[in-house]
């Protein structure tokens, strides 16, 4: 005999397209703090996202300062295509998709260089870094008059830069880069328009077994598990013992961006005191006070940008140092992070020297601070993945803060909770998630 | 040619004597391998066009270390917060192609191939890290000690969820 059970497992992958939308609309509660597990693993899921968030919003593929001359290009991946981001012989940024017109070969398979022009491994069609097509070899032989080679260029993806960073959308339609961006632009200005900043070599790369959306929704609510997963590190005496997590703000400002903003710093100012007067010409005042009083900021433009500006003690000096990342989906229940570190191109050298050494010590690949995270987003992540979570609906908690009021004196945009123990942000960004997942 | 042999002898045993304290999560007895003025890094493996220009930057750094960070870095893995490694993983370092390549009066410069096996929690799936190490090391009071270990690992993208291990 066999153990019987009236139970079903709901079969997302039965499902309509609309009876799956409906299903995340009556499971994923997000004002109520209800989060299910199914999300962060089925495949179903992840198919909405790809289609639904990554073909459709503005994604991060470079920072100008690693295409500075004309000729430089380096290779992204957004949305899962290959792209070639150029610095081009026109002397404009383009985002290329890095596709031969042909018949599809990957046209560029370097991660960086300097090139004029990028020729197809297949059959040697030739492209300006412009993206024209300049070059078919016997052009006149094989296709006679019917060939017109202006038509045949590579794709231009649509793109726009803010503080230097390039973003581009594969959505046509996608709403203007500005204004997507919205206020989180205030902040973005603290870490990368405080000064010309310039990106150190190239992105560390690493893979996990955790879903991207675990990566945003730490970055953008989760000052709470520092006590926990990252006490090793007051252990040390890197970082204070007990609450100081606590101290600062929680800032939500819309389209599933938003902050966490760790103040004062009762070790003084994180940062060159011989570029004040930059920071000065560059911030407006609120700004700059802002950054003095700075501990920490860590940052979500979603769906997947994490930015960090981290300070600490490190051989009896105060450092800080500011970085860039994107939880890339790989998979349902894959990502690959990519990570860049950034510092102030007229800092002094040895303080650029001490900041590269405290960030690849925190938060590189080899990162005290990054290691534990990795923890949590696999087995999270691997939890999630059993239809018992499914058959019994089961649902994760984020109502920390509910009680809790925004306040109104902060001097940046935003809605602003004094503190950072608080979910509210992920309850924001799962908000917009879903908004966007179930949109028709 | 006598001589040449007991120094390779000496190195190769030197190497495994090591891989087997960190395979066996022995992070004093390493760090008592090491020389006060070590310098370890690793830089980033990239995917480079020119065949005459390495294929590496050295501008970005998976370990950037001296005796101090690696101090913390040993320090921490005693926290019992130290999740990235709590279960430890089992790791095996397979050290191979040992090749002397210079020596001085106290010093040797040796190269060889590092295959690193991890088993993390119950994955079932195993990690590799593989790659090339450039080391020197100095006689320091009648002992070797690694004055530098510089690894560049074989992918671009690592395939394992951190580097909470050392290479
Ligand atoms: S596919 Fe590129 S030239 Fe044919
Ligand atoms: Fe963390």
């Amino acid at each position: 005999m066999t153990t019987t059970s009236t139970k079903q497992v709901p079969r997302l992958d039965e499902m309509t397209r609309s009876e799956l939308i409906q299903y995340l609309k009556d499971t994923v509660k997000p004002e109520e703090g209800l989060i299910p597990s199914y999300i962060f693993s089925h495949p179903k899921v992840y198919e909405l996202e790809m289609e639904k968030i990554f073909l459709k919003d503005w994604l991060f593929v470079a920072h100008k300062s690693e295409i500075p001359n004309i000729g430089d290009f380096v290779t992204r991946e957004m949305g899962g295509q290959s792209v070639i981001v150029t610095h081009g012989a026109d002397g404009e940024i383009h985002v290329l998709l890095n596709v031969c017109t042909h018949r599809g070969m990957k046209l560029c398979r370097m991660d960086n260089g300097n090139q004029k022009n990028f020729t197809c491994p297949y059959h040697g069609f030739n492209f300006k870094n412009t993206g024209d097509l300049i070059g078919i070899p016997f052009q006149k032989v094989v296709y006679g008059e019917t060939m017109d080679k202006s038509k045949m260029g590579l794709k231009e993806i649509r793109h726009d830069v803010y503080a230097d960073l390039i973003f581009a959308t594969l959505n046509s339609e996608a709403v203007s880069l500005e204004e997507f961006l919205g206020d989180i632009k205030w902040y973005l200005d603290l870490a990368f328009n405080r000064a010309e900043m310039e990106v150190v070599g190239l992105p560390q790369k690493w893979n996990v077994d955790g879903t991207w959306k675990l990566g945003s929704d730490n970055t953008i609510s989760d000052s709470y598990h520092t006590l926990v997963s990252h006490g090793s590190i007051a252990k040390l005496g890197l970082v204070p013992t007990g609450d100081y997590s606590k101290y600062g703000y929680q800032i939500y400002t819309g389209n599933g961006h938003g902050l966490n903003l760790g103040m004062p710093n009762p070790d003084g100012f994180a940062f060159p005191e011989s570029l004040i007067d930059e920071y000065k010409e560059r911030l407006n005042e609120d700004q700059y006070d802002i950054l003095k009083q700075m501990k920490n900021m860590i940052v979500c433009v979603s769906p997947n940008i994490m930015i960090l500006i981290s300070s600490m003690d490190l051989k009896g000096q105060k450092i800080s140092h500011t970085s860039l990342r994107i939880w890339k989906p790989t998979g349902p229940d894959s990502m690959e992070i990519s990570s860049w570190m950034l510092v102030e191109k007229n800092a002094t050298e040895e303080w650029k020297r001490l900041s590269e050494q405290a960030f690849t010590l925190t938060f590189g690949a080899s990162g005290i601070f990054e290691q534990d995270d990795t923890e949590n987003f696999t087995d999270i992540t691997q939890n999630s993945k059993s239809p018992y979570h499914l058959q019994e609906n089961i649902v994760f908690n984020y109502t920390m803060g509910m009680h809790q009021e925004p306040v109104e004196d902060f001097v940046g945009p935003g809605i602003v909770y004094k503190d950072k123990f608080n979910e509210a942000n992920s309850r924001a960004f799962f908000r917009n998630w879903l908004d966007q997942i179930t949109a028709e | 040619m006598h001589e040449d042999i007991i120094l390779q002898h000496e190195i190769e045993q030197w190497l495994y004597k090591e891989s087997e304290l960190l395979d066996q999560l022995n992070f004093d007895g390493w760090y008592e391998l090491l020389s006060e003025e070590i310098s370890y890094t690793m830089p980033l493996r990239i995917n480079q066009m020119e065949k005459s220009k390495p294929d590496y930057s050295e501008a970005t750094l998976l370990f950037d270390d001296d005796s101090t960070t690696l101090k913390l870095r040993i320090d921490r893995m005693k926290t019992d917060m130290a999740w990235a490694e709590l279960p430890p993983s089992r790791t095996r370092r397979n050290v191979s192609n040992v090749k002397i390549k210079e020596v001085s009066e106290n010093e040797v410069a040796v190269h060889s191939n590092l295959l690193l096996y991890r088993s993390r929690s119950t994955d079932t799936t195993a990690d590799l890290i593989s790659g090339e190490r450039k080391d020197v090391l100095r006689k320091e009071n009648g002992d070797w000690k690694l004055v530098s270990r510089w690894f560049l690992a074989d992918q671009t993208s690592l395939g394992t969820r951190n580097l909470a291990i050392f290479v």
